[in-house]
């Protein structure tokens, strides 16, 4: 028997919340594609996607009408196309990302990950191949993403690559300098990449994965936000132990929404239900922020003293709920903070209240790291560099999934806005302070040993 | 309007556990909420050797109103019970009357999926008729119905809750264009969600 409170709350996440199901990403493997030859790889990879694929569109928006939740991205995650395409050389990978973005297109796929390598430990053939065709691939595509994991608590870092990265960054923003460097946008460099995220630019299918499989991203910051204002205002004497376990209901119920929706995705496409990702993913619209959660546990603003415990609150809170939802979490699963996706971090950064430092030390405790941080677009490669080895040795140290997305504008300093449109939103350049000091760190090059795994202080 | 109240007498028949020949009956009882309503009418029953199968009972602003299937030998006289019961109920101004239970209701012949649809908006006459009417066209069957007032609101937002069964030779694309189309005509916000939804976000 449902009650008239259960289905007006729900009406209210819906209507007034956000409440929606960010994305269903559906990993295809492509091991059994790999050929030599550049012309059959595209073919194979085209034939397969298409054919487990076909229909993700229509069964989401299906799905999504006959539950009454939207399904707002549909996506496809694929086995990094360093290692199945590891024969093929740097132009001819740009061919490859250019047939996957018009697979997509074609598909009405919003975005396709997969166009990545894992360098952690060193580089092969293939990886260099990929890392090279990069600001290119990028440049001449649009639905494209490319991970490119530098880095993990095994490994340690592969300071090679950070610079590489560092570099790649900065010929990407110039490939794209008439969009504001997006191309950069659509690429991030992890620590700990899990297998089965589902958001992009970070979404591939790891190779533990299975044939194929369906993860699925939940939203849910409008009504964390919600839950908490209505709860405080019934009862002002509210601490944060009861205000966590309010957050907590709260991530549990958006997760279930989650997993349904997945689950049932999942058995019409007849492939396997991977997991649901419990990220907090804000878009840039008003009552749709994790930057709003902030200021409704009693922050003047994201970024304030204070700010880095909250979010550590917050994504605890998420954690336990989600999982107590879910039979399968994975993913990053906890709070984004993606300063251009997010209207209210948007706004801190603007504001000067939030600083590359201070959104540092918010990434230790959250689950993505540095997140469409639009710097100016004259910072060096080996501050960039620098910076990704910062966000990565968090990632490393404490054992954790950490990542840069970074994007320099060209032609544009500190201060001055960035537009890269849609959910990418728009933001302020942070200010970086680039007096070439990381270059002599950077230029040593090598791998930082993994750490050690006891004496945890 | 009690004593004048309708009596139906039972038609149906058939042999309980130890052989004798059964029937039942529908008992309404309705009037001013009160304690002890229930337990009047059970005493009642229980002393005219009556077993009670199923209750619901429900409180719309202040008034009771309950539904009794109620299963007792085939000798037992309905208007001996009625009595009892109105002599019992009529001092605290409740109406009852007794009703022959039909053997069957609608029938399920299909396996329908269940669906809830809700309607948010001003309050309006021919709001409830104008949305059953679509729901009776595409042959749903409303098995629970709802309206509440969100005093919160300003003006009031009248919410209507149907829990409905479709069956699958229903077009239930079609079904929603309807519905959104009357809900437009009519002012109001609609919606139409899969009954799963609710019990997963709910029910652990």
């Amino acid at each position: 028997m449902l009650t008239e409170r259960e289905i007006i709350a729900t009406l209210d996440m819906l209507r007034n919340e956000n409440l929606d199901v960010r994305t269903v990403t559906l990993g295809v493997s492509l091991f059994d594609c790999a050929d030599r030859d550049a012309g059959r790889f595209i073919e194979n990879t085209r034939n397969k996607i298409t054919r487990l694929a076909g229909s993700l569109v229509d069964v989401c928006d299906e799905v999504g009408l006959k539950y009454g939740i939207p399904v707002v991205n549909k996506r496809i995650s694929i086995s990094p196309v360093a290692a199945v395409a590891a024969g093929l050389s740097a132009e001819q990978m740009v061919l490859v990302a250019a047939a996957l973005d018009d697979i997509a297109a074609r598909l009405r796929i919003d975005f396709i990950g997969g166009f990545g390598a894992l360098v952690e430990k060193g580089f092969t053939k293939g990886d260099r191949a990929l890392i090279e065709a990069i600001p290119d691939a990028l440049s001449k595509t649009g639905r494209v993403c490319s991970s490119i994991n530098v880095a993990s608590t095994n490994a340690g870092i592969n300071m090679d690559a950070v610079a590489l990265m560092g570099q790649t960054i900065r010929q990407t923003a110039e490939m794209t300098a008439d969009r504001d460097g997006i191309g950069c946008a659509k690429l991030v460099v992890f620590a700990n990449i899990p297998q089965d995220v589902p958001f992009m630019a970070g979404a591939y299918l790891g190779i533990g994965e299975p044939e194929a499989a369906i993860n699925v991203g939940v939203s849910g910051p409008g009504v964390v936000k919600m839950a908490i204002d209505r709860a405080r205002k019934a009862d002002p004497s509210l601490d944060l132990g009861r205000l966590s376990e309010i957050i907590k209901r709260t991530a549990f119920k958006v997760t279930r929404v989650g997993e349904l929706i997945g689950r049932k995705v999942a058995d019409r496409l007849g492939v396997p239900f991977g997991i649901v990702d419990l990220s907090l993913a804000p878009t840039p619209n008003v009552g749709d922020s994790v930057g709003e959660i902030f200021e409704s546990l009693g922050l003047k603003s994201i970024g304030c003293p204070g700010s880095t415990a909250a979010l550590a609150m917050l994504n605890d809170a998420v954690k336990k709920g989600g999982i107590f939802a879910s039979s399968h979490v994975g993913g990053l699963s906890g709070a984004f903070i993606p300063v251009s996706e997010d209207l209210n971090i948007a706004e801190a950064a603007r504001r000067g209240r939030l600083t590359i430092e201070k959104l540092e030390a918010l990434t230790s405790v959250c689950s993505v790291g540095l997140d469409m941080v639009a710097i100016p677009g004259d910072t060096s490669a080996e501050t960039i560099a620098g910076i990704i080895a910062d966000e990565m040795a968090i990632g490393v140290i404490n054992n954790k999934a950490t990542a840069a997305r970074l994007i320099p504008v060209p032609g544009k300093k500190a201060g001055e806005r960035a537009s890269f449109g849609g959910l990418l939103g728009e933001a302020t350049i942070i200010n970086i302070t680039d007096d070439g000091g990381s270059a002599g760190f950077i230029t040593l090059g090598g791998r930082i040993p993994a750490p050690v795994h006891s004496f945890k202080n | 309007m009690g004593s004048a109240a309708d009596v139906y007498v039972l038609i149906i028949h058939y042999y309980g556990n130890v052989g004798d020949v059964m029937k039942k009956i529908v008992l309404f009882v309705l009037g001013p909420d009160g304690p002890g309503i229930i337990a009047s009418i059970s005493k009642v029953l229980v002393e005219q050797k009556c077993n009670l199968e199923d209750v619901s009972q429900t409180i719309l602003q202040q008034q009771f109103i309950s539904i009794f299937i109620v299963s007792m030998e085939d000798s037992t006289d309905e208007n001996e019970l009625l009595s009892a019961l109105r002599s019992k109920l009529e001092p605290f101004g409740l109406v009852a009357h007794l009703k022959s239970m039909q053997a069957q209701g609608h029938s399920q012949q299909q396996a329908c999926e269940s669906f809830v649809v809700t309607t948010v908006g001003p309050d309006r006459p021919g709001l409830i008729a104008g949305m059953t009417g679509v729901i009776a066209r595409y042959g749903v069957n409303i098995i629970n119905l709802k309206a509440v007032s969100r005093s919160e609101r300003r003006p009031p937002d009248y919410v209507t809750i149907y829990e409905v069964d479709i069956p699958p030779s229903s077009d239930f694309k079609s079904f929603r264009a309807a519905l959104q189309a009357k809900a437009q005509e009519l002012g109001l916000d609609v919606n139409l969600q899969h009954r799963e939804i609710f019990e997963r976000i709910y029910q652990v």
